[in-house]
């Protein structure tokens, strides 16, 4: 539910600082650190059961809590252009019903037992995850583990689910960053890639899917064989195998088949511009960016850096010109989001309406400065021993070290990738961000979205003359 | 709601073994701390959690958006954006540096929030930084006005004005909160009106009113410091007292305008909205309900979560799973201190729904309250409200993080030791309790009713 917390009002985004200019001399200078005290990520423990499901956990009895989450390989990513969205509809529906226990009851039960539950899917996996305390953590992971194995998919839950997923779209496309994000992913992504649409779907998508397409999708594609259980908290890998091998040893359903993904991005010669009107929108949602290499990379580190000095934090270039500069925006960022076998770079702003043609030409300025201009090797240091050092922090949550554990499973990562990570970004060079900032970035042909009121961006930005400007609808569809 | 119990902090957890069945042997859970007082009038709290070699420090004013005066609406959050416009000996824009590179996420571990009854400053970095953190705390309390500027106003102006339009001038429901407080408190109340102001308020600020607010409310004695986490508690004194200790007291601090609130609103208040950005009806509706403290506070909390909190309650039950009027529906409340706090009803139509219907339905709802509260839907309430505590105590800083669950309840209560009695309020909610919150409070003459409605827009350019 909402917190209270939701509504006050802060001063970063996620962002945010500037220029040193003191207007009186400094008399005191910054206090020096002490030693540092070392923090040792906990190892990922591994286990598989007959079966064929995989166990990966990580201890830590610091707090009472245990979090799991049960992946299968049956994400969006998997699913073909004409059922698009069966994926996450089927994720969801998972925990509408089981075979002995309806939606409603397994949510009463969930509650009454103070357990945090639920089940979905992105473009990676379907889940199903559970968090609580560890005296009744058994339960509730079993009532989790039958939401995957026996979902009942009642016709009339998949009818509401469905409109509920369709009202769902329609709200995302309400906001000009949901309608930007869409029109970035269908630009920069070859057409037949997954990662070109929406994970979830279309209003259009979901209306042609059936119940039956949601039964197939999981008598196909669910199976032991392409599922991970992966564990985090207060447990010990002994009691987490003998949980699941007594909740999902029994299943046994065949494996899918599931061909390689072959995930492209398009080619794009020249920088193009596309433009999708929201009239009297008082803001312009703006990405730049480009397609690129996906997890998977040699080139990983160097991007990640990369994305961090031009806008990872207050700090970088892109926030410190858009929002504390110019004050144009309340934050602009960048981000290098890996898939697989593809991913996207770009940097993304929320603009005042006047200022989206400014904004546009100062975006595109830093994108070819980052790549054309050598970094200085105290910037370089700077930004990235800040994704280095709040590593600790980033983690301390046992939802945080899951969502790590996640990335490793879906992705497969080596299973020491989060224990060397630290080492490896800070050992990340300027002469490495040029090398890979000249072989992977494009600043000369990247795409320009930008979604707000046409009638108010759309001359000026066309007197940038960075590249043709077209117009599309929200759907995707090009005007002119 | 539950936003008490979404602030915690760490303590002593006597973690119980995993049970092969469900014996609710809940573990019990506490936040250890201690307290000081300089001479200046300063309030130093220190909690030890040494189980990840982080450090987080928070400075939370007595001061919130409650406090400014008609026609300055706003002004306590831009004050609180020029506070990271750097002081004495901190440049323009260093403090975001020094921290970030030290290991602060700005945003989640560095920033600083203004709410009606309070407003915050906190940093999360690695614990070797705990000398860093205190520095740029002190230096911005000590010295801020040393080097304010007007251009520095001016373009934090900007920056909160486009913060304005991000999240309500350019979203669909964006302006429903601003509503709520007004209908809900009566003329002149110092919830009457928005935290984030109105944009003529704004642009009337001048470099004199920063000046002044300043120099009235951030003062040593109407704040409390807060560390925790890892750090050596010898240290950590002694460095409060070399950082802190030669800042002066400042004068006393202006009393609230008092206004009274009655328990009732007096009359059911309605307003329908057209809302262009809207792609359905949703409908807020809003009872005044008493303030966040103690059993009263967890009573209205507990009545959220067991109504509306999740997809257990009878709520999303009928209006959800069964009539499918909604597409979702949920409660909350905010957790004010003075005169009154608020729950709200939000249900969520469908791109057809009628409007008028959609508040019917849950207004019916809400008719029925009282005949389904039963024990066991407040067990059941209970149960995810203590979950949600010890969740909460996971982080040691940033939003809702330990330090700020601290020094939110010696702001609010004037005792920090308040948040060890969460659980406990929880425990002492009864039946009759809620049942009698609902007969006195959610009546038709307490209510406030925003109906969103989808606007017609201007066609799509080129839209098919």
């Amino acid at each position: 539910m909402l917190t209270a917390k939701k509504f006050i009002v802060a001063a970063g985004v996620l962002l945010a600082a500037s220029v040193a200019q003191a207007q009186t001399p400094p008399k005191e200078t910054p206090p020096a650190p002490g030693p540092l005290r070392k923090f040792d990520v906990p190892p990922v423990q591994t286990a598989t059961l007959a079966n064929g499901i995989k166990i990966a956990l990580i201890e830590r009895h610091s707090l009472p809590i245990v979090t799991a989450r049960i992946q299968v390989d049956a994400g969006a990513v998997r699913e073909p252009a004409s059922k698009s969205g069966v994926a996450v509809l089927t994720g969801n529906l998972l925990s509408e019903g089981t075979r002995s226990l309806t939606g409603a009851e397994i949510a009463e039960k969930m509650s009454a037992l103070g357990a945090q539950f639920g089940t979905s899917a992105q473009f990676g996996s379907a889940n199903a995850s559970v968090t609580s305390l560890p005296n009744v953590f058994g339960e509730a992971f079993r009532l989790a583990a039958s939401t995957v194995t026996e979902p009942r998919f009642d016709p009339a839950d998949f009818a509401r689910v469905r409109t509920n997923a369709i009202a769902n779209f329609d709200q995302s496309m309400a906001s000009a960053s949901g309608v930007a994000n869409r029109i970035f992913v269908s630009a920069v992504y070859d057409s037949l890639t997954p990662y070109s649409r929406l994970s979830g779907g279309t209003k259009a998508s979901l209306e042609k899917l059936t119940r039956d397409d949601v039964v197939a999708w999981h008598s196909s594609m669910y199976s032991p064989k392409n599922t991970t259980v992966m564990f985090v908290g207060d447990i010990t890998l002994a009691a987490a195998k003998s949980l699941v091998e007594s909740s999902l040893g029994k299943w046994n359903t065949p494996a899918p088949t599931l061909a390689p993904l072959a995930n492209k991005v398009r080619s794009v010669p020249a920088t193009r511009v596309i433009l999708v009107d929201r009239p009297g929108s008082v803001q312009s949602s703006l990405i730049v960016g480009q397609g690129t290499v996906g997890w998977g990379t040699p080139d990983y580190f160097p991007m990640v850096a990369i994305a961090q000095v031009l806008g990872g934090g207050f700090g970088s270039r892109i926030n410190m010109n858009l929002r504390e500069k110019h004050g144009w925006s309340y934050g602009a960022f960048s981000s290098f989001n890996p898939l697989v076998g593809a991913g996207t770079f770009y940097i993304s702003s929320e603009i005042r309406t006047g200022a989206t043609d400014s904004a546009i030409a100062e975006s595109v300025k830093e994108y070819k400065r980052i790549v054309d201009e050598a970094v200085a090797d105290t910037e370089v240091k700077d930004q990235l021993n800040n994704v280095v050092a709040s590593f600790p922090s980033s983690v301390q949550t046992v939802q945080g070290l899951m969502s790590r554990l996640a990335n490793v499973v879906t992705y497969g990562l080596p299973s020491d990738f989060y224990t060397t990570y630290r080492e490896r970004l800070a050992a990340i060079t300027p002469a490495d961000i040029g090398r890979v900032g000249k072989s992977l970035l494009t600043p000369g042909a990247i795409t320009v979205v930008a979604v707000g009121d046409l009638k108010a961006i759309e001359a000026p930005i066309k007197a940038l003359n960075i590249g043709p400007v077209e117009v599309w609808t929200m759907d995707g569809q090009k005007v002119r | 709601m539950l936003r008490k119990l979404a602030c915690a902090a760490l303590l002593t957890a006597a973690a119980s073994p995993m049970a092969a069945q469900s014996t609710p042997k809940a573990p019990s859970i506490r936040i250890d701390f201690t307290q000081e007082k300089l001479p200046n009038g300063l309030t130093v709290i220190y909690s030890l959690d040494r189980s990840t070699p982080v450090v987080a420090v928070e400075v939370m004013y007595n001061v919130g958006s409650k406090n400014e005066q008609v026609g300055r609406t706003g002004f306590a959050h831009l004050f609180e954006h020029v506070m990271f416009k750097g002081s004495r000996n901190v440049a323009d824009g260093q403090h975001w540096s020094l921290l970030e590179k030290a290991g602060g996420r700005a945003g989640s571990d560095i920033n600083g929030t203004t709410w009606t009854d309070r407003t915050n400053y906190f940093e999360q970095v690695p614990s070797n930084y705990l000398e860093l953190a205190l520095w740029l705390e002190s230096d911005r309390m000590g010295t801020l006005t040393e080097t304010l500027t007007k251009e520095k106003l001016d373009n934090q102006r900007e920056v909160v004005k486009n913060e304005r339009r991000q999240s309500i001038d350019n979203q669909p429901y964006g302006s429903w909160l601003e509503k709520m407080f007004w209908y809900s408190f009566p003329e002149n109340h110092p919830y009457r009106h928005a935290v984030i102001g109105s944009m003529d308020d704004l642009d009337a600020a001048s470099v004199d009113d920063v000046i002044s607010f300043f120099k009235t409310y951030y003062a040593p004695n109407n704040a409390v410091l807060v560390i925790a986490g890892d750090f050596d508690p010898a240290e950590a004194k002694s460095l409060v007292r070399k950082h802190f200790g030669d800042i002066p007291r400042g004068p006393a601090v202006p009393a609230l305008r008092n206004v009274p609130v009655p328990k009732v609103i007096g009359k059911a208040e309605r307003e329908v909205i057209q809302d262009p950005n809207a792609p359905a009806p949703v409908v807020y509706v809003g009872y005044r309900v008493p303030t966040a403290r103690g059993v009263d506070g967890a009573a209205v909390s507990l009545l959220g979560t067991a109504l509306a909190g999740d997809r257990a309650t009878p709520f999303y039950k009928d209006l959800v799973r069964e009539k499918q009027t909604a597409v979702s529906v949920s409660a909350f409340n905010f957790g004010l201190i003075d005169g009154a706090d608020l729950l709200i009803f939000q249900i969520r139509g469908k791109a057809s729904s009628n409007p008028d219907s959609l508040e019917a339905a849950l207004l019916s709802e809400i008719d029925k309250a009282s005949s389904m509260i039963t024990n066991e839907l407040l067990e059941q309430a209970k149960a995810s409200s203590r979950f949600a505590f010890i969740n909460g105590l996971q982080t040691t800083g940033g939003f809702g993080g330990r330090a700020d669950a601290l020094a939110e309840n010696y702001t609010y209560y004037g005792d920090a030791n308040e948040v060890n009695s969460i659980l406990s309020n929880i425990n002492a909610v009864t039946v009759a309790k809620l049942k009698s919150l609902i007969a006195e409070r959610l009546v038709p003459t307490n209510r406030v009713s925003l109906v969103y409605v989808p606007a017609k827009k201007a066609a799509t350019t080129g839209d098919k």
